[in-house]
């Protein structure tokens, strides 16, 4: 049994990023399997590893560590394996910078987004008494808030207005500042990429109207660098492929 | 050639100017007007994505060869690092992990929640008295949009009294938080001293007087504040205020969490 345990949902967004970044580094780890759309989260027994029922959280020896961003910078300064952060100060400065943009001001809009066409319908079924009851499991208030919102179908449209016009805003920020350098924020693979390709390889398909070869040539670069990589395959590999199928045809194609 | 653009020393440009003093770097710093646009028209920036999109809104700028760097948590990372490490970040792994989880902490539920009221309370007359042609040309240098409109609502005195009850909600969560972060009798909020006391206290100075009763009974998240503000660094800060009190010294910062 390995000393480090990670509770992790499919490989994408946050539960991704631990997992690429322990997969980077060659560090051997127990995957626990938590099915976010069956409320595991919530469950007494993962309750008691992380009572806020976020997902993903990292157990390495009695040591629990949440926040999938700052799990990815344990992960790179606890264990050996190549340095997923640039060695110089303005480069690490720029790492840390593109993660909270995606963490704070990008990745909110994708996650709204993604709740309301995805996760709020893929539990419409369920009658409002059972979904009234997950709710109520539920530890933090801003969760049971964004949880009741996606259940009931309760955005607005000027929120998710916003959260389209930031999508495409940030879309350019990305296009942008790939054609600075190789990578995102360095001219090394960084925490960056493995935190940015989560919540974004999903663009061509999701929003082919905002990122193509033709729209985006730089960040279609990336993509196909980052989707090569030996620990993104092998990560994917653990997943349902609920996410990853359809840009594995998409990347098939390209690849091909 | 690194220049340093920062607003009177309060919130961000506080806890930054003395994360520069401890590393000993010698940057140049230039003190700018964040509450009259200031910080959209600086010179010889030629790249101006963090500076345009800093998630922390107006905080202080380091231009560095012309890209525009943000982010007080991040700056001071980079002053400790770019100084080969002067104690602002623990080595251990762990430690870090548990510095950076305090930081984002401040970032997210406190930051938010005390530039709300400090610019409620200090900033909102002087933009409101703002000509119309003054307003426009200000707004008009402001690349994001979102920042824009934190500016525009604040101009137009527009409260939401649910956001305000939010933000002194959490202004005294984190002074209960700090109380009990300091029960066990330690000088400092991760045990050394770092990057964590710098960005909370700076944050929390300018509520001592505006939340008061948040602090009632606190008594060691005060003397914390004491110790902090005692630092040379932190005195050294202050020392570059040209208002008559920094301390209510505030423009649009980062907006308050809207999903996830």
């Amino acid at each position: 049994m390995a000393d480090i345990t990670l509770y992790h949902w499919e490989p994408n967004a946050n539960s991704g990023k631990p997992m690429l970044a322990l997969a980077e580094k060659g560090v051997a780890y127990d995957s626990h399997y938590i099915d976010m759309l069956k409320f595991d989260q919530h469950q007494p027994e993962y309750l008691a590893v992380n009572p806020q029922g976020t997902i993903p959280a990292m157990t390495h020896g009695d040591r629990v560590l949440t926040e999938s961003t700052a799990i990815m910078e344990y992960v790179n300064d606890a264990f050996p394996g190549p340095d997923l952060m640039p060695p110089d100060p303005r480069d690490r400065w720029r790492v840390r910078w593109w993660m909270k943009f995606m963490d704070q001001w990008l990745g909110p809009s994708f996650s709204m987004i993604g709740w309301c066409t995805f996760v709020g319908p893929s539990l419409a079924h369920k009658s409002e008494a059972e979904r009234e009851a997950m709710i109520a499991r539920i530890p933090l208030p801003e969760r049971r808030a964004a949880w009741r919102k996606a259940m009931f179908a309760e955005f607005g449209e000027s929120e998710l207005a916003e959260s389209r016009r930031r999508i495409a805003q940030g879309v350019k920020l990305l296009e942008e500042e790939l054609g600075k350098r190789e990578y995102v924020a360095s001219n090394q693979y960084s925490l960056a990429d493995i935190n940015i390709f989560n919540s974004t390889y999903m663009l061509p398909v999701g929003n082919g109207d905002l990122c193509s070869p033709e729209a985006t040539p730089n960040i279609w670069r990336w993509l196909k660098a980052v989707y090569r990589r030996p620990a993104v395959q092998q990560t994917w590999a653990m997943g349902s492929g609920r996410f990853t199928d359809r840009f594995n045809a998409i990347m098939g194609e390209i690849t091909a | 050639m690194t220049i340093l653009y920062h607003g009177e020393p309060n919130g961000p440009s506080l806890s930054v100017l003395a994360a520069l003093y401890e590393s000993g770097l010698d940057i140049d710093c230039k003190p700018i007007d964040l509450l009259a646009g200031e910080r959209h028209a600086l010179p010889g920036v030629s790249d101006s994505v963090a500076l345009d999109f800093a998630v922390e809104g107006e905080g202080p700028v380091l231009v560095a060869d012309g890209e525009a760097m943000s982010e007080a948590v991040f700056l001071a990372q980079y002053f400790d690092e770019a100084a080969g490490g002067c104690g602002l970040q623990p080595s251990d792994p762990y430690a870090r992990w548990q510095m950076l989880m305090w930081c984002r902490q401040a970032t997210e539920r406190l930051s938010p929640a005390v530039a709300y009221l400090g610019n409620l309370a200090w900033s909102q007359k002087r933009l409101a008295a703002m000509s119309q042609d003054e307003f426009h040309k200000l707004a008009g240098a402001i690349a994001s949009e979102d920042l824009r409109q934190r500016w525009q609502e604040l101009r137009d005195g527009a409260v939401d009294a649910a956001k305000v009850e939010d933000s002194k909600t959490k202004v005294a969560q984190f002074v209960a938080r700090v109380e009990a972060q300091l029960v066990d009798g330690r000088e400092w909020l991760m045990g050394p001293f770092s990057i964590a006391d710098l960005e909370t206290y700076a944050w929390l100075r300018p509520m001592r007087e505006l939340e008061a009763t948040a602090f009632a009974g606190q008594d060691r998240c005060r003397a914390w504040m004491d110790r902090v503000e005692a630092r040379p660094s932190v005195q050294e800060a202050l020392g570059r205020a040209t208002a008559d009190n920094s301390a209510h010294a505030f423009a649009p910062g980062p907006e308050i969490n809207r999903w996830g």
